[in-house]
């Protein structure tokens, strides 16, 4: 700033650092519950330092021995988990890439109404329309399925709202050359519009995944066969016990295991996580 | 930059008749099938009763609506929805605004600082209310036993307006990253020049905020306001499911919570399709605000 | 053979905006044609109709005696070098040069040939490897040069390939493109608002305005004789001293107080024109008007001189350009003669030269 004043500079230093410790502090507790044998929870209170069961509780969990309110492992979760984030992530992009492609760079009858189809989508979160939803999958017979997992949250426009934006600014003069050096619109597609647009589909990549991974409702709502739960949602299942019965150190192990992949993609891709996150609320 | 600008053209473009037809195909079907069917599902059995197992059901024009509106359980879910969201809203806004403030006065570590504090973002909500209920829990929680040393009788399992307290807390800890965010970009974003105009006239850092900084950061505030209420709508139900399940009683169902319950639970289609419908009136002017205001940003 | 012909080209928006009524122009081979005129007046539209970036609606467009206006650019065998360049950012210089090749199905090696021999020709042998971000502003120009030649097409289109660089740039490139033209013999179609590269460069020049072609002819014909009040204002800096006049027995009657003589047999309101550097100072005797001095502008070589005639009625302004350094007062009065031989006469209400 423009004045050097220590005790504003020490002020900001500590309300960070306070900031920092709160926001931690759930986490904190979180990973020192799961060290702890269950019987440490009946006790009263919650041990405030590590406990000895660290390895076992972890393995014990991931390995699937010994989860209440779920017959698999977290490891076989966690793969479910994935093929619905890389799923949705996946999906999103390719259907909103062509579509936005579609309707920047090509005129064409009811282009105005494939444009309001698929953007009326970002008005209506899966969450309003749910039990209609769940009714259409269960019709098409998806329940307690991949495509059923998926397919429904791929119904979102946001994306292509963004590569709308993407494409529109890209400069006319470099379609123009590009018709001259003999590129049909796939060609373009290829060698022009998907690298120069690489930044912003990877940005993308970094929310969606997140989004995907973090999904909790439909998940909840479209499976009950434990071979399709997902990580995030069998908290729900374990939880779903007497109140006295919650094995807490391995809910703990459960939730946290739930959060290390998107927190990793925030941490190790912050750049491209800002930028995803800031250009999708242009 | 806006939704309105569909129509604008675009000078340049390929002149082929077929292939966008099969590009916007996928998104079409898609959107179709997973969102524009299950909309009119919602609005037709808005307008039908349904018997309990699903086996018959009846036309009733307008009755669900009028039944909805004539529940004193809706209007206590609208009103549990608005205590929540600007709750949550205010307290993430002020938090956020706050350390961001912070953040942007420090010279060393700003990065790191950014780091340690945005990721929550990346937690499921349903596991922010799970890692709070574990700090709140009444017989064993940290925080609730010391709430109860110091003779508060914590139990969000009885108490309406503790549970609330906690479903705000474990929302507004999730949303705090994207805000401080926002607000970050915003300030970096005021001039400097500015700031240093305001300080040869002699005004202190404090004044310089409310009287420079806080009005040029209003259009990122004003955002940040409708986003956050969009996410405390709706992008909260695994908090409320998770931890409270719109208990005790339904001190924390939210409308979209309800939607759920009724549908789900309750198997009330009737009711849970027309509370869909007024969801989706309600999203339709939330989005039209937050478009005008776009369209406002540009002018800018 | 002539390269390129355009005949009655015209285009008319889907709004039903005129953009061009109609023009014909032909073009012989090697020859260099620049199309100038004011923003707006349709240069960059017929330069974009020959490429075939924008539909013809009305006429033929043949180049190389085969009508091409349903073909996709690509297909007429024309390149283009735009405004901004328009290089492709995430490509190599060598990759851009080679782009139109790759997409016409050339050999690895032929495309190899081609892309080294023109980067040598242009100087570019050690950006090759670079990223159009990694170039400065001439070096940009000189890549999308570079693209457009490697493809050794039958016609140039410049679409004011010059106007994003700085003053000192634009007149070593202008003299390079000249020479590289001379050099490869390719006819060339060049827009410019800029009529000092227009005439520094074109080998004819065609005067647009509102859509219309003024006047078409080399620059000398055009400095010379121009046809149009446009063109004698549009050619030629500082530009022409244009006053409206009438033609009468007694000659060119400026206002009650001031006529030129002048045998000519038309009558009716004129506009009369001189140009800067052909007034001569003289002695109050020998003059024909004095202009009021209100500025002076010393460029050393020349000076030019701001200031008002008195016609009565009202003040009309006018330049003077003196070779040299001058120093007159301002306020006072400079006593000018207009030689016969440099008027210009147009019709007030045709706007065509008499």
């Amino acid at each position: 700033m423009i004045e050097n004043r220590p005790w504003l500079t020490f002020v900001s230093h500590f309300s960070l650092l306070l900031g920092i410790g709160v926001v931690a502090l759930p986490v904190w507790v979180a990973l020192v519950a799961s060290t702890h044998p269950s019987s440490a929870f009946g006790a009263g209170e919650i041990p405030l330092w590590f406990g000895d069961q660290a390895l076992e509780n972890w393995r014990s969990v991931f390995l699937g021995e010994a989860s209440s309110g779920v017959d698999v492992p977290v490891w076989y979760m966690m793969l479910n988990s994935f093929i619905m984030a890389l799923g949705i992530t996946v999906g999103k992009l390719f259907i909103s890439l062509l579509s936005a492609y579609a309707i920047v760079f090509f005129r064409f009858p009811f282009r105005g109404a494939c444009f309001w189809v698929i953007f009326i989508t970002l008005m209506l979160p899966v969450e309003v329309r749910i039990v209609p939803t769940y009714e259409v999958v269960a019709n098409l017979d998806m329940l307690n399925s991949y495509s059923g997992l998926i397919l429904p949250l791929i119904a979102s426009a946001t994306a292509t709202f963004l590569f709308r934006q993407c494409f529109m600014t890209m400069p006319g003069e470099l379609i123009e050359a590009a018709r001259i050096d003999g590129a049909g619109p796939i060609r373009f597609f290829f060698d022009i519009l998907l690298p120069m647009s690489r930044t912003n589909i990877a940005a993308l990549f970094v929310i969606m995944f997140i989004y995907g991974w973090n999904q909790y409702l439909w998940p909840v709502i479209i499976t009950t066969d434990d071979a399709y739960y997902t990580l995030v949602m069998s908290i729900k299942r374990m939880l779903a016990v007497d109140q006295g019965d919650i094995e807490w150190n391995h809910v703990m192990v459960t939730t946290l295991l739930a959060m290390i992949p998107p927190v990793a993609v925030v941490i190790g891709m912050q750049k491209l996580f800002v930028k995803g996150l800031v250009d999708a609320e242009k | 930059m806006n939704l309105w600008q569909g129509a604008v053209l675009m000078s340049v473009y390929f002149p082929h008749k077929k292939l966008p037809y099969l590009l916007v195909l996928p998104q079409l079907v898609i959107t179709l099938i997973f969102f524009l069917w299950p909309a009119e599902q919602a609005f037709e059995q808005a307008f039908y009763q349904e018997d309990a197992f699903g086996l018959s059901r009846e036309f009733v024009g307008f009755d669900n609506f009028v039944y909805l509106f004539n529940d004193p359980q809706y209007y206590k879910s609208i009103w549990v929805t608005l205590v929540f969201s600007f709750s949550v809203a205010f307290s993430g806004l002020a938090i956020a605004l706050w350390l961001a403030v912070m953040a942007d006065r420090v010279i060393r570590g700003k990065l790191t600082y950014q780091t340690l504090l945005v990721w929550p973002y990346a937690v499921a909500p349903a596991l922010a209310g799970v890692l709070w209920w574990l700090l709140f829990d009444p017989s064993m929680g940290p925080i609730a036993l010391w709430l109860q040393y110091f003779g508060v009788d914590w139990n969000h399992f009885l108490n309406g307006d503790q549970a609330m307290t906690l479903v705000v807390i474990s929302a507004t800890w999730k949303q705090i990253s994207y805000n401080f965010l926002f607000f970050l970009a915003g300030l970096q974003a005021v001039p400097r020049s500015l700031i240093e105009a305001a300080s040869i006239d002699g005004a202190s850092p404090f004044k310089r905020f409310w009287t420079i900084v806080f009005p040029l950061l209003s259009p990122t505030t004003f955002f940040l306001l409708v986003i956050n209420l969009v996410y405390a709508f709706f992008d909260t139900f695994g908090v409320i499911d998770a931890t409270t399940q719109g208990g005790p009683g339904v001190s924390t169902a939210t409308m979209v919570y309800k939607v759920f319950n009724d549908g789900f639970i309750g198997l009330d289609m009737g009711s849970s399709a027309a509370q869909s419908v007024v969801l989706m009136f309600l999203v339709g002017v939330m989005t039209v605000i937050q478009f005008r205001y776009i369209e406002r940003k540009v002018e800018y | 053979m002539s390269d390129v012909v355009l005949n009655n080209i015209g285009k008319t928006y889907p709004n039903g905006y005129h953009a061009i009524p109609s023009i014909d122009l032909t073009i012989e081979e090697g020859e260099f044609i620049v199309l100038v005129g004011p923003s707006g007046c349709g240069k960059s539209t017929l330069l974009r109709m020959v490429a075939g970036l924008e539909t013809i609606s009305q006429g033929d467009l043949m180049i190389k005696g085969a009508k091409v206006n349903d073909k996709e650019p690509a297909d007429r065998d024309i390149a283009m070098v735009f405004q901004n360049y328009a290089l492709y950012p995430h490509m190599t210089v060598y990759a851009n040069m080679a782009y139109g090749l790759k997409n016409r199905g050339e050999s690895k090696e032929v495309i190899a040939e081609k892309v080294t021999s023109v980067a040598n020709m242009l100087g570019l042998e050690e950006l090759l490897e670079r990223k159009p971000k990694q170039l400065s502003g001439g070096q940009r120009q000189r890549v999308a040069m570079g693209r457009a030649m490697v493809r050794d097409p039958k016609v140039f289109l410049f679409d004011e390939p010059l106007s994003n660089l700085d003053a000192k740039l634009r007149v070593q490139m202008r003299v390079e493109i000249r020479q590289l033209q001379r050099k490869l013999g390719t006819t060339t179609l060049y827009v410019t608002h800029d009529q000092v590269e227009a005439m520094t460069l074109a080998d004819r020049l065609v005067v647009l305005n509102k859509g219309k072609a003024e006047q078409i002819g080399s620059p000398m014909a055009l400095y010379n004789k121009p046809a149009t009040p446009f063109v004698a204002a549009f050619i030629g800096s500082p530009s022409m001293n244009l006053l409206p006049a009438n033609l009468d027995e007694q000659g060119i009657c400026l206002s009650d107080r001031l006529s030129l003589p002048l045998v000519h047999d038309h009558r009716g309101s004129i506009i009369w024109g001189i140009r800067p550097e052909h007034l001569e100072v003289v002695d109050e005797a020998n003059a024909d008007f004095a202009l009021r001095i209100q500025a002076v502008e010393s460029l050393g070589a020349e000076t030019l001189i701001h200031g008002t005639v008195d016609l009565g009625v009202k003040q009309e302004p006018m330049v003077v350009r003196l070779a040299g350094p001058h120093w007159p007062e301002i306020n006072s009065l400079l006593w000018l003669k207009a030689p016969l031989d440099h008027w210009h006469v147009f019709d007030a209400v045709t706007q065509q030269r008499l």
